[in-house]
């Protein structure tokens, strides 16, 4: 009795809801995009930000007359990381119509993944979730469609090659988080010491990362010519910190993504130096963030507080909007109405040299490659702005694809 | 008037020691049992996949601590680690090709083994140092598991559950998976109705009320702690098994962490501590209020009656969350068991509110 | 073996183990006057720290203004903590209590985030971020400042217990009936714990979250915060400080050796090692009282 009477409340609640979503309904059939977010726990520190920068783009795409005359609906949800909340918000969402998935959790993408490949339903994980998904043979409704952490550290080892001095004989510190996600670069940069002779050592420090004094003391006599720091949230802060008071110039500090502007002001004047590799390009003074900020948000229409609007992760969310939407346009032209989880795919698979005027590298995917090529660039904390030092470039791509085909083809006998 | 109690005559002990001696109590869990066995046809895909199978999954977990802290009195702040033997030991058996019958076996004997370690602590100690001391081996646990890509699944620290058959019928698709867990948490369910009344029950509550006292009157605590400890280890890796194969498909090290273990404590104390129907209730409050909550939230928040940052709005079921706990435990002590108790007593004898004793 | 290096990862994990020790002062205040184990203090810690952003990087204040502030807003909130919640607790199983506090815990790790913005915020006191260097040994200045305030804390929290108002709370400690029976008011006593525990959050919050920043991770101190408190006993102030210099130096030497060899971060294996082994061996803490039962 009391389970029908919950459910029948639920179904309730749910119809409201869906009654609430369709008073609105234009002329064309809207097409659903499921923001199923953290924004309680792990990733609070770039959550809003980015999920911000999502629906304004999306906004964008509907003040402009949606997508071919579909308007694009964003359905958000916060699911706290927590596994059994994400897969509850995607079911619920798959109900409604969703044809794409973005769960900015490694956690709940992970469990997710079986679903969505059985489902049919896009799955972007930018910048989280399992690298491996950039198979596209293996995956093929699951696209990470930014670097990889693998070609993030591949990158920024070219980069030390090619600008800081070479690598050979250098001595290299590693210096993350202790969890699957901070010892990813491990095999990617202990291959690249074998080919081009220099040292590696990992150094790992407990999560979540707030204390990390006797990491550091370690690292500090290991001598490293340079320092890359692997880690999220206010742990990548404490880390510059920690490796600045340890003596390692901010110039020798390089990054992993997740260290932006709030970062840089909590560490003032000491970060000046610190470089970080980037996915998206940061600012205001881009196209297409410039049409956000005339369109959307000088009419009172933006999703969140303006002072967010260029940030790094606000540019990160407004980029995978791009992506996204782009591809549905191809799938809608290509395929027609209605958008399936199955025409997106193909939408993704036929993006090639996508760049959305600038905010991000040129991108192509394909029913191989779901990563987009693994293109990033370094930039540089100035004291004000993040600016870039590189051009785009991608590095390594050989060595990448060797560990995503050996976790993919894990993948496929079950791991 | 719905509970009628008029000519019910037990003129033999068996009819008075039935689980349920009211007819309109049987009837009752008859039409919930149909329900159950029918959900798969009354109920959307959704909340059979994503409110009722969760739920039933976590009722078993939630019985198989109350057997430990409510019955045995023995608290237990680690038992997500429990489950997540269980989980890991079954998916690394049934992918060796173990019969997946024996993989529960195994998986629940591998938790019970580990479990005894934590119940060591409890011979120890008890009430709070207990808390302490099993929330210390959830992060070793939780160490181990990170830290050993052998257990995790190498560096995507992804295990996914293989293909596997139970007793001949392949296990996929949502119905077979609900069965599953429905069966499991049935066979749990009446487990502990009927532990309660056996000897071993009555042994184990004369340790929970007072354990120098049990001893005595000539009930063994020592041996008796361990036996709860064994007992509902083996059943909460089981639980952990079944959560893994029937509910997320994949597991990872997050899904069996210390927040976990506080929702089980907290299942099975808002339920009702000791209670099987709290176990139950305790189950759907703590795992789907969130969610419910949510999902009510952004649909109030859809009408913008008000502006609201959806920071607020995504914090707020957080907050309902810690005061709901709060109100429970400071108004009905007991739980939502008692709750429901009261609602029973009060129909057993409606409209005569002045029979009642 | 380096030399140096034991000695800095000794004297920067000794003054970490004074912070912790400041967490873990506010759950041994309370748990003294009344045996209510506080498993929500490091959310009142993170709720101090946000209360001292509010006023001083949101509201623009002088951080003196904005600790005052803290420092009055935690006492009466510790105080209307024990007047609303706990008091009605009294004589309820131990883990009725503990489940309070932990629902306490969740109430305000929604409540500070959500009304105040869950992204990290910055909390600047100024201090240099260049360490003190003595040979080859680099201290931490923000550690030292840290350290040295949570020794005065525990300092003060020793001597508060040398006054008149402390005598009684002492009183309270020993035995609730017998405190009434000579006339103490246990009740304000407890409540004046609470109100003392909500002041030691304030230090903790202001100087971790000068460290990492307030948001909600300041609330996963509180693991390291309930080592400390099983090591040093529940109820002993001596014991906050002994073993907060414990936990705080083992925590940072043996991962400093260890880790390399495992490739792992082993402080919170060694954390747990540490709850662990103190309750199998030496359940009441090296201070702690120890409980004699009666059937």
């Amino acid at each position: 009795m009391k389970k029908t009477w919950l459910s029948g409340l639920l179904g309730a609640c749910s119809a409201l809801a869906l009654g609430a979503s369709l008073a609105n309904v234009p002329d064309k059939e809207p097409v659903r995009f499921a923001l199923l977010q953290d924004f309680t726990a792990v990733y609070t520190f770039l959550t809003n930000e980015y999920n911000q920068g999502q629906q304004d783009y999306l906004r964008l795409v509907n003040a402009r007359g949606g997508l071919d005359g579909h308007p694009v609906e964003a359905l958000v949800r916060d699911t706290a990381n927590e596994p059994q909340r994400g897969i509850e918000a995607y079911n619920r969402a798959r109900g409604e119509g969703a044809v794409l998935v973005d769960f900015l959790s490694t956690p709940v993408s992970r469990a997710a993944v079986n679903r969505v490949l059985e489902d049919e339903v896009v799955m972007i994980t930018p910048l989280h979730g399992r690298g491996d998904a950039s198979h596209g043979e293996t995956f093929p409704f699951v696209f990470p469609m930014m670097a990889t952490y693998w070609s993030q550290a591949a990158i920024l080892a070219d980069y030390i090659d090619t600008e800081l001095g070479g690598l050979a004989g250098k001595r290299i510190a590693l210096v993350h988080i202790d969890s699957p996600f901070g010892r990813e670069p491990v095999p990617v940069l202990e291959t690249l010491a074998e080919r081009h002779g220099f040292e590696l050592r990992a150094f790992a420090y407990p999560s979540p990362g707030t204390e990390q004094s006797a990491t550091w003391s370690d690292v500090r006599r290991y001598r490293p010519d340079q320092v890359l720091i692997w880690g999220a949230g206010s742990g990548q802060q404490v880390s510059v910190r920690e490796a600045i008071r340890n003596g390692i110039r901010p110039e020798h500090i390089l990054s992993v993504v997740w260290l932006a502007e709030a970062d840089a002001e909590h560490l003032g004047k000491h970060m000046t130096g610190v470089k970080r590799y980037e996915a998206v390009a940061p600012g205001r003074e881009l196209p297409v963030i410039q049409a956000i900020l005339d369109e959307v948000v000088a009419k009172g229409e933006g999703s969140g507080p303006e002072e967010n609007v260029g940030s790094s992760y606000y540019n990160i969310g407004v980029a995978t909007m791009a992506v996204a939407v782009e591809a549905a346009r191809l799938a809608l032209a290509e395929y027609g109405a209605p958008l399936t989880g199955d025409t997106l795919r193909r939408g993704f698979e036929q993006i090639s040299n996508f760049d959305a005027e600038g905010l991000m590298p040129p991108l192509s995917f394909s029913a191989t490659d779901h990563q987009g090529g693994g293109f990033g660039r370094v930039s540089r904390w100035d004291g004000g702005a993040w600016v870039p030092v590189t051009e785009w470039r991608s590095a390594y791509q050989d060595i990448v694809w060797d560990e995503i085909e050996k976790d993919a083809a894990g993948f496929r006998d079950g791991r | 008037m719905f509970y009628r109690q008029s000519g019910i005559h037990h003129t033999r002990y068996a009819a008075t020691r039935k689980l349920w001696p009211l007819a309109a109590d049987r009837r009752l869990l008859g039409g919930l049992l149909a329900l159950a066995l029918l959900a798969p046809l009354l109920l959307p895909e959704l909340y059979l996949n994503s409110y009722l199978a969760p739920w039933l999954i976590w009722t078993a977990a939630a019985l198989s601590l109350t057997l430990l802290m409510g019955i045995a009195g023995q608290l237990h702040f680690g038992f997500a680690a429990v489950m997540a033997i269980g989980a890991y030991t079954s998916i690394h058996l049934a992918r060796a090709g173990v019969p997946f019958e024996l993989a529960l076996v195994g998986a629940g004997l591998a938790a019970a083994l580990i479990g005894c370690v934590f119940g060591a602590a409890a011979l120890r100690v008890k009430g709070l140092y207990l808390v302490m001391a099993t929330l210390a081996m959830q992060y070793l646990v939780s160490w181990v598991i990170i830290n050993v890509p052998a257990i995790s699944g190498g560096a995507q620290a992804t295990l996914a559950t293989p293909e596997v058959r139970l007793l001949f019928i392949p296990l996929d698709g949502d119905t077979a998976l609900y069965y599953t867990a429905l069966g499991w948490t049935l066979s749990c369910t009446l487990l502990l109705l009927n532990i309660k009344r056996s000897s071993v029950g009555r042994a184990l509550v004369a340790v929970r009320d007072k354990d120098f006292a049990a001893a005595v009157i000539g009930v063994d605590p020592l041996r008796y702690k361990l036996l709860a400890f064994f007992t509902s280890s083996f059943l909460g890796g089981v639980s952990g098994a079944i959560l893994a194969f029937c509910y997320y498909q994949a597991v990872t090290p997050e899904q069996f962490g210390f927040n976990v273990s506080i929702q089980l404590v907290a299942m099975v104390l808002v339920g009702g501590l000791g209670s099987v129907i709290g176990a139950y209730l305790g189950a759907g409050f703590i795992l789907l209020l969130p969610i419910v909550l949510t999902n009510l939230l952004a649909w109030v928040a859809g009408l913008e009656l008000f502006p609201v940052s959806f920071n607020l709005i995504a914090h707020i079921p957080l907050m309902v969350y810690g005061a709901l706990i709060i109100a429970v435990i400071l108004f009905e002590p007991l739980g939502l068991a008692k709750i429901y108790d009261n609602i029973r007593k009060y129909f057993l004898v409606w409209p005569f509110r002045h029979a009642q004793r | 073996m380096d030399i140096a290096f034991l000695i800095e990862l000794t004297i920067n994990g000794a003054l970490t183990g004074l912070m912790y020790g400041l967490v873990a002062l506010g759950i041994v205040l309370i748990y003294k006057s009344s045996g209510v184990p506080n498993l929500a203090q490091g959310a009142m810690v993170m709720i101090a720290a946000y209360l001292v952003w509010m006023v001083a990087g949101w509201l623009g204040a002088p951080v003196v203004v904005a600790l005052l502030v803290a420092v009055l807003g935690m006492f009466l909130f510790g105080m209307l903590t024990e007047r609303v919640l706990l008091r009605r607790m009294v004589g309820q199983p131990i883990i009725m209590v503990v489940m309070l506090t932990l629902g306490l815990e969740s109430l305000l790790r929604g409540l500070g985030p959500g009304l105040l913005g869950a992204a990290p915020k910055s909390l600047d006191l100024g201090i240099d971020m260049m360490p003190i260097i003595v040979g080859d040994v680099f201290i931490n200045r923000e550690y030292l400042i840290g350290g040295a305030i949570g020794a005065l804390m525990i300092g003060l929290a020793l001597f508060f217990f040398r006054t008149r108002l402390g005598t009684k709370l002492l009183a309270v400690s020993d035995d609730h009936v017998s405190s009434w029976s000579v006339g103490i008011s246990v009740e304000r006593a407890v409540a004046v714990s609470w109100g003392l525990a909500g002041v030691a959050a304030v230090a903790a919050g202001v100087m971790w979250g000068s460290v990492q920043g307030v948001d909600w991770s300041l609330t996963t101190l509180l693991f390291p915060a309930v080592a400390v408190v099983i090591l040093g006993g529940l109820d002993s102030i001596h014991g906050v400080l002994v073993a907060g210099l414990v936990v705080g130096i083992l925590g940072s030497v043996v991962p400093g050796y260890v880790d390399p060899l495992v490739g792992g971060g082993t402080r919170d294996v060694v954390t747990s090692l540490i709850i662990l082994l103190t309750i199998l061996f030496r359940p009441h803490g090296i201070f702690g009282r120890e409980e004699i039962e009666r059937v």
